[in-house]
C-alpha cells in the first residue's frame, strides 16, 4: 500500500537524531532516482527496493515509522536489505551516502532490540567469543598448527590477521594457508595473534550494532600495539577498510595492506615469479570492498596475470566500480533472504555467463557466499582465492 | 483492559562459553551480551496484542539492577505503557520464592486484568515466579500457554503438557498466564516509539518503599557448577532390520520424537 503522507507524519525530532547518527547527506538528494537502478536489488527482478526513497524519507523523519506491526517488519527488512555495497554511492550525482543513511536507522534499531534475529545472534557471538562464527578463541590458530606459523613478536615486520572465516571455516582455512605458505616461501617476516585475535568488527558495525564495533576495535588496538604491531597484513577487504579508515579515529597506529597489494608489489619487484602453468579461464569478482571503497583493482589482478597459462576473463560491463556485490556485506552474510531474492545469484550468473572455469575472488565473505550459493547449482565451476591460485602456480 | 507483564534481564549464554566466577555460585557475565529473557519477550508482545482488542494499560514490572531499565525502555518500545524498576541492589541473593513475593508486594496495589510472565527464565530457569505469585496474589493461573484469547472477564487459553497433550482451559480473570515462547511473533518497535521511550519516566521502587520487608527465603544457591562429561555408547548389533527395530524402541522410549 502507497504510503499517504500528510504534514502531522512528518517528524522533525527522528530526523534530527537519525542526522546525528550519521545521515547528513539526506538534504543533497534531489530525487533522480540513479541509485535505485545500479543497486544489486534492482538486478534481483522479484525485489522493489526504491533506494532513492531512502534520503527523503529520512528528511522526513518517516523512517521505520509504521505503528502497524507487520509494515513496520516490512520497512525494517528493507533497512536491512542495503549490503553496503557503495554501488549508490559512487553512481549518485552528489555522492550520497545512502548505506550511512540507513545505518543511522540501524543504529537506533539495534539498541532497541528490533533488528533480525540471526544478526542479533551474530552480534552476540562477536561481543561474547570474539567471533561470529562462535568458535572458542583457543581454536582460532588451528589452521596454521601443521604450517610453524610464529606467534607476532616484536621486531617482525608484519602482523598476518586472516579474519574469522579463514582462521575458522574448514574449506576458507585453506586461504589463511596458502597466504602462510607463500609468505614463507618468500622469507617474509611475520606473525599471528593467534587466540589473541578477535573480529575486527566492520559488519557488525554496518549492521547498527555500534557499542559492539566500539568494544572489538579498541580491544584489538590495545593488543596491536601492545605487541608492538607496525604493519598488518589482511585477507579481508573488510578488515582492511576498518584497520585503514575507521580504527585509526579510535587511536589505532599501524599500516594495513590487503594481502594482494602486499603480493602483487613482490611481483612487480621480481621476487615472486610463478612458474607452474596454470591453464584454465579465471574470471576476477571485484569484491566492492576493496575495489569500490578503496580502489584496489588492478594489484589482485595483477598477481593472477603473472601466472603463466592463466586466462584472465572479466564480467563485461560489470567489472571493477561497476562490479556487483555478493550480497555478503553490511550484514548480508548472515541473513537469510528467499531463494530467488538473492543478489549472489545475479551476480554468479554474470561470472558464470563468461565460461570462465574458476571464479577467483579477494575476500572470504565472496567465497564463502559464492560457494553456499554454488552448492545448489551442481556446476563445475570452482571459487578460488586470489591467494589459492597464485600458491597452486608457485 | 490493564495487563502487568514481569520481565527480566538475562545474560545471553546461548553463544558464549559460560564460566563460574570466583564465588561458586554465579556466572562471569562482564563479557556477555544481555536481553530480555526470551519467554518475557512473548508475554509482553501477548499484552500488546490484547491492548490492541481492548486498550487499556500495560505495565512491565522488573526486579533487577540498573541496566534492568535498558531492557524496561525496550518494553515501552515495544508496547508498554508504564514502566516499574525495583531495586535488585538493595536485597542480597534472592530465591524463586522472595522473588514473587517482592513482586507480588509491589502488584498488589496495581490495577489489572491479566498478568504475564514467561514461562521460564534462561538464566536460573526455576520456572516458578509466575505461579508463586499468583498464588501469593490468590488469583486464578496457568502456566505454558501456547494460545491465548479473552473476552472482558474471561480467558480462553491453551496450554502445552507432556506428551504432546493440549489443556483447554476458560479462566475467570483477573488471572496470571505464563506464555511459552512462539505463541506469537515479537514485534519491532518503530523508532517514533524508540523516541518515545527513550523519555518516558521509569518509576524505581526501593526496599523501604515496600509494604512489607521480611521476604522469607525456601532456598539457599549451595555451589554452580560445570557437570562432569559422561559418555555412554551402546551398540545395536543384529541385521540391519533389527537394529533399526532397536534403534526406533530407544527413540520411542526417550520421548524424543
Ligand atoms: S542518486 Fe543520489 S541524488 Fe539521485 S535519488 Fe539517489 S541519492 Fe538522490
Ligand atoms: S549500498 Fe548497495 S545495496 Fe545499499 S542501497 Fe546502495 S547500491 Fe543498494
Amino acid at each position: 500500500m502507497a504510503k499517504k503522507i500528510i504534514n502531522e507524519d512528518i517528524n522533525d525530532e527522528i530526523r534530527e537524531v537519525l542526522i546525528e547518527e550519521g545521515a547528513e547527506d539526506i538534504y543533497k538528494c534531489y530525487q533522480c532516482g540513479k541509485c535505485t537502478s545500479i543497486c544489486p536489488w534492482f538486478q534481483v527482478d522479484m525485489y522493489n527496493f526504491p533506494v532513492y526513497r531512502f534520503s527523503l524519507e529520512t528528511s522526513m523523519g518517516m523512517v521505520a515509522s509504521s505503528e502497524d506491526k507487520d509494515e513496520l517488519a516490512a520497512e525494517i527488512d528493507k533497512i536491512y536489505r542495503c549490503v553496503g555495497c557503495d554501488a549508490c554511492v559512487t553512481q549518485c550525482p552528489h555522492g550520497i551516502d545512502t548505506p550511512s543513511i540507513l545505518r543511522a536507522a540501524r543504529r537506533l534499531l539495534v539498541d532497541f532490540g528490533s533488528y533480525p534475529e540471526t544478526l542479533k545472534s551474530t552480534a552476540q557471538k562477536i561481543k561474547n567469543v570474539g567471533n561470529p562464527l562462535g568458535e572458542p578463541a583457543e581454536k582460532r590458530a588451528d589452521w596454521a598448527i601443521d604450517l610453524n606459523v610464529p606467534k607476532f613478536q616484536e621486531g617482525m615486520d608484519h602482523l598476518y590477521f586472516p579474519c574469522c572465516l579463514p582462521a575458522y571455516d574448514s574449506r576458507i582455512q585453506n586461504v589463511a594457508k596458502a597466504t602462510a605458505k607463500i609468505l614463507q616461501q618468500y622469507d617474509i617476516s611475520f606473525g599471528i595473534l593467534g587466540e589473541k585475535e578477535r573480529c575486527c568488527g566492520e559488519a557488525i558495525r554496518k549492521v547498527g550494532a555500534e557499542k559492539v564495533f566500539t568494544e572489538v576495535c579498541k580491544t584489538n588496538i590495545k593488543e596491536f600495539s601492545g605487541s608492538g604491531v607496525k604493519n598488518v597484513l589482511v585477507s579481508s577487504p573488510h578488515c582492511f577498510t576498518t584497520f585503514k579508515n575507521e580504527y585509526p579515529e579510535f587511536g589505532a597506529d599501524f599500516e594495513t595492506l590487503h594481502i594482494t597489494q602486499f603480493l602483487s608489489k613482490l611481483i612487480d619487484e621480481g621476487t615472486i615469479k610463478p612458474s607452474k602453468e596454470f591453464n584454465k579461464k579465471v574470471v576476477y569478482h571485484d569484491p566492492c570492498t576493496l575495489g569500490r571503497k578503496n580502489g584496489v583493482y588492478e594489484e589482485p589482478r595483477n598477481c593472477l596475470k603473472c601466472i603463466p597459462g592463466l586466462e584472465l576473463l572479466e564480467v563485461e560491463e560489470f567489472n571493477r566500480n561497476l562490479s556487483v556485490c555478493c550480497g555478503a556485506g553490511s550484514g548480508g552474510l548472515w541473513m537469510e533472504w528467499e531463494k530467488n531474492e538473492r543478489i549472489a545469484d545475479v551476480r554468479l550468473k554474470q561470472l558464470i555467463d563468461t565460461g570462465a572455469d574458476i571464479i577467483a575472488v579477494a575476500c572470504p565473505y565472496c567465497l564463502q557466499m559464492f560457494e553456499e550459493t554454488l552448492k545448489s547449482m551442481n556446476l563445475e565451476i570452482q571459487v578460488l582465492d586470489v591467494t589459492e591460485i597464485l600458491y597452486e602456480s608457485l | 483492559m490493564d495487563i502487568i507483564v514481569c520481565i527480566k534481564r538475562v545474560p545471553q549464554t546461548a553463544e558464549a562459553e559460560v564460566k563460574i566466577d570466583s564465588t561458586g555460585k554465579d556466572i562471569e557475565k562482564d563479557r556477555l551480551t544481555f536481553d530480555m529473557n526470551e519467554s518475557d519477550t512473548y508475554a509482553l508482545e501477548e499484552a500488546a496484542l490484547m491492548k490492541e482488542k481492548f486498550g487499556g494499560e500495560i505495565t512491565v514490572i522488573s526486579l533487577g539492577d540498573e541496566d534492568a531499565e535498558e531492557t524496561l525502555r525496550i518494553a515501552l518500545a515495544k508496547g508498554a505503557d508504564n514502566a516499574i524498576r525495583i531495586k535488585a541492589e538493595d536485597f542480597d541473593e534472592l530465591d524463586a520464592f522472595q522473588t514473587s513475593q517482592i513482586l507480588k508486594s509491589v502488584i498488589k496495589d496495581l490495577s489489572y486484568d491479566i498478568i504475564f510472565t514467561g514461562c521460564i527464565s534462561t538464566d536460573d530457569a526455576y520456572s516458578q515466579i509466575g505461579l508463586t505469585l499468583a498464588e501469593l496474589l490468590e488469583i486464578p493461573h496457568a502456566a505454558l500457554v501456547i494460545d491465548f484469547d479473552a473476552n472482558e472477564d474471561r480467558a480462553d487459553v491453551q496450554r502445552e503438557l507432556e506428551g504432546g497433550l493440549i489443556e483447554h482451559l476458560d479462566v475467570a480473570l483477573p488471572a496470571l498466564f505464563t506464555i511459552q515462547t512462539g505463541i506469537n511473533e515479537p514485534r519491532y518497535a518503530s523508532l517514533i516509539a524508540i523516541r518515545r521511550a527513550a523519555k518516558k519516566e521509569i518509576q524505581v521502587i526501593g526496599k523501604d518503599e515496600l509494604a512489607q520487608s521480611e521476604f522469607i527465603s525456601n532456598s539457599t544457591l549451595e555451589k554452580l557448577y560445570v557437570p562432569p562429561i559422561s559418555k555412554q555408547v551402546e551398540i545395536l548389533d543384529g541385521t540391519a532390520a533389527e537394529s533399526s527395530a532397536k534403534l526406533a524402541g530407544i527413540i520411542k522410549d526417550k520421548g524424543l520424537l
